[in-house]
């Protein structure tokens, strides 16, 4: 399944980005992302290796994982949900996108009084730790507050060029 | 099964991340492992090895944890950009008792500013005990700014003023003006229940254009009486991001059904944007008196060492008022013996009252109502009768017709919540202390009055 054109907008928007995964043991973890963006049918999610240890140990496990991303201005929150995901790619290739989403959330958190100082705290990483996981979304939840939070919401169906 | 914590951790030491500043991020697995990552309302401090946090609606975080019993939540620190990482097992869910009952206030506390009450219904507090806790490693940390007062040594110095005073007036002017000029709380009002704990009455504020006296709420609404009907503290710090937060669940309660439950949202009493508001109960004899509410400009302004200290002071300041009864003062008789006044010069002025609730209108505009209407009804009789001017505070007390609901409903109070009214008014007829337990009526006009059930 595809992203909708509004899903895609919303990636660069200024949306935070949760990356969650469970190992083969049972063990639910999370951590921050720090970019995303929509590839070809697939998504791609960038994580410091460094903070996001774990979750990339259980990504490696059995390739599940759930993306959050909520933008701060109406609290609009929806995950992705994939069990194909490979983590592959690392270094400073992923500098420019990642500045470029930090600056997007940064412009959104600052109408909330949130001073740079907060997104730069979240946004810390070595070029070096940048890993980048890529996944296809089978499945996507609205995680907007209120009682339909986790409902499944609809993917659009892949179209391959001719 | 011990608890493993990263050297210095402990959940003390994080409840400020818990504050909702940033919201808790939740993350639950389903049974075969797939993975659903969510925002959380509310955690609450228990206890330095469990944690509860809000069940608000079933969803699939709920599914899953119920499935499990497993859970990780992230949290981060609003002061210095850090952040904890927690392994959470879920024991049960709560629906009554001291820890459902501190977020149901605070989960009240927001939802009623913006008319969400019915949908933020917190079905239950899950109690999870944290099987480990670990810092989010390579967070660029920033330093926490500087506490803007010594709160524990400058409370100590308002207690020590307040311990001081000998009149209700004294002690409501220190315990405003030392919130101001002691722990730099330059807006605060105090409330009062009345007799039948239904409503609140704005006894006296510091901060605003208009004083507001005699202003009134429910019990319920807002901080202020969700404060007072759940008898604990509740603070909101970042104002735009619940409400904000809180509007996001308003529009997905549309999108599924509820409208009908919703009512208009309220405004918000005093600044007209406040960031930060704390309301702490007024507590005495085992009874919530009132509350003490301050807010703030600021982001973030009131911590839990705010919360702590004012939930001190507003207690001394409830026992204090609770036990403010001046020394009995010889009888009305003797009381009486003054030059009578004339009581028909100066312009018109039309007194009406009715007597369902007591409330009182002078010539046409709402002046006050319950315990301090008939007060203020009975002394303007009294003068119109006899032209007598000055009362004791016994004879009111004796007063049948007063219906003075019990002992501990402090007639001091409300006689300075009538005095302050009527002055912030500038009303024609006002009311002054002569001396301990006496007070005197000034009238400049011809009272006519009326009365209707």
């Amino acid at each position: 399944m595809a992203l909708t054109d509004d899903m895609i907008a919303m990636l660069s928007a200024g949306v935070a980005h949760q990356v969650g995964g469970c190992t083969n043991a049972g063990r639910p973890v999370v951590c921050r992302g720090l970019a995303a963006q929509h590839e070809a049918g697939r998504l791609l999610v960038i994580l410091s290796s460094e903070s996001g240890f774990e979750v990339l140990d259980a990504i490696r496990q059995n390739g599940n994982i759930a993306l959050n991303i909520t933008l701060p201005e109406n609290y609009r929150s929806m995950s992705f949900v994939g069990n194909d995901a490979i983590v592959r790619g690392s270094g400073a290739a992923w500098r420019p996108l990642v500045t470029e989403r930090h600056e997007a959330f940064r412009q959104q958190l600052n109408r909330f009084g949130f001073k740079p100082e907060y997104t730069d705290a979240w946004y810390h990483a070595r070029d070096q730790d940048l890993v980048a996981v890529r996944f296809t979304p089978m499945l996507a939840r609205n995680q907007t507050p209120g009682p339909g939070t986790g409902n499944s919401i609809t993917l659009k169906p892949i179209e391959f060029e001719k | 099964m011990s608890a493993v914590f990263d050297d210095g951790l402990s959940l003390f030491g994080v409840r400020r991340m818990m504050e909702g500043v940033v919201p808790p991020v939740l993350c639950t697995a389903s049974a075969d492992r797939v993975p659903n990552v969510s925002y959380l309302s509310l955690c609450e401090y228990v206890d330095p090895l469990h944690i509860a946090l809000s069940y608000q609606f079933f969803n699939r975080s709920r599914e899953n944890v119920l499935a499990t019993r497993r859970a990780a939540l992230t949290l981060d620190d609003p002061y210095t950009g850090a952040g904890v990482t927690l392994q959470l097992e879920y024991l049960r869910t709560e629906t009554e008792g001291p820890v459902f009952e501190r977020l149901r206030a605070k989960l009240m506390g927001v939802a009623s500013h913006v008319g969400m009450d019915k949908v933020f219904r917190l079905r239950g507090a899950d109690i999870y005990r944290v099987t480990e806790m670990r810092r989010v490693p390579g967070r660029k940390e920033f330093p926490a700014a500087a506490p803007r007062v010594d709160l524990a040594a400058n409370s100590r110095l308002l207690s020590e003023r307040m311990a001081h005073c000998e009149d209700l007036s004294e002690l409501l002017d220190t315990l405003l003006g030392g919130l101001s000029d002691l722990l730099r709380i330059d807006h605060a009002m105090v409330w009062l229940t009345d007799a039948s704990q239904q409503a609140l009455t704005l006894l006296a504020s510091r901060g605003y254009e208009v004083g507001g006296a005699g202003a009134e709420i429910s019990v319920g609404e807002g901080l202020v009486g969700t404060a007072v009907r759940e008898g604990v503290p509740v603070r909101v710090g970042h104002m735009m991001n619940m409400a904000t937060y809180a509007r996001a669940v308003r529009d997905s309660a549309g999108e599924s059904g509820l409208t009908a439950m919703l009512k208009s949202e309220i405004p918000l009493p005093g600044l007209k944007e406040p960031r930060s508001q704390l309301a702490v109960p007024l507590r005495a004899r085992g009874r919530v008196l009132g509350a003490l509410f301050v807010e703030s400009l600021h982001d973030q302004y009131f911590g839990y060492d705010d919360e702590d200290a004012l939930m001190l002071l507003g207690g001394q300041f409830a026992v204090a008022m609770s036990l403010m009864q001046p020394p009995e003062q010889e009888p009305p008789a003797q009381a009486a013996a003054r030059p009578a006044a004339p009581v028909t010069a100066g312009p018109a002025l039309r007194l009406k009252r009715f007597g369902r609730d007591n409330s009182v209108f002078l010539d046409d505009v709402y002046l006050i109502r319950g315990v301090a209407g008939a007060i203020l009804w009975k002394l303007v009789s009294e003068f119109l009768r006899s032209g007598r001017r000055e009362f004791t505070n016994r004879e009111l007390r004796l007063a049948p017709e007063l219906r003075l609901p019990d002992v501990q409903d402090n007639l001091e109070v409300r006689l300075l919540l009538l005095q302050r009214r009527l002055a912030e008014q500038h009303v024609p007829i006002q009311l002054e202390k002569a001396g301990r337990g006496r007070m005197r009526l000034n009238v400049d006009g011809t009272v006519i009055m009326e009365s209707e059930a």
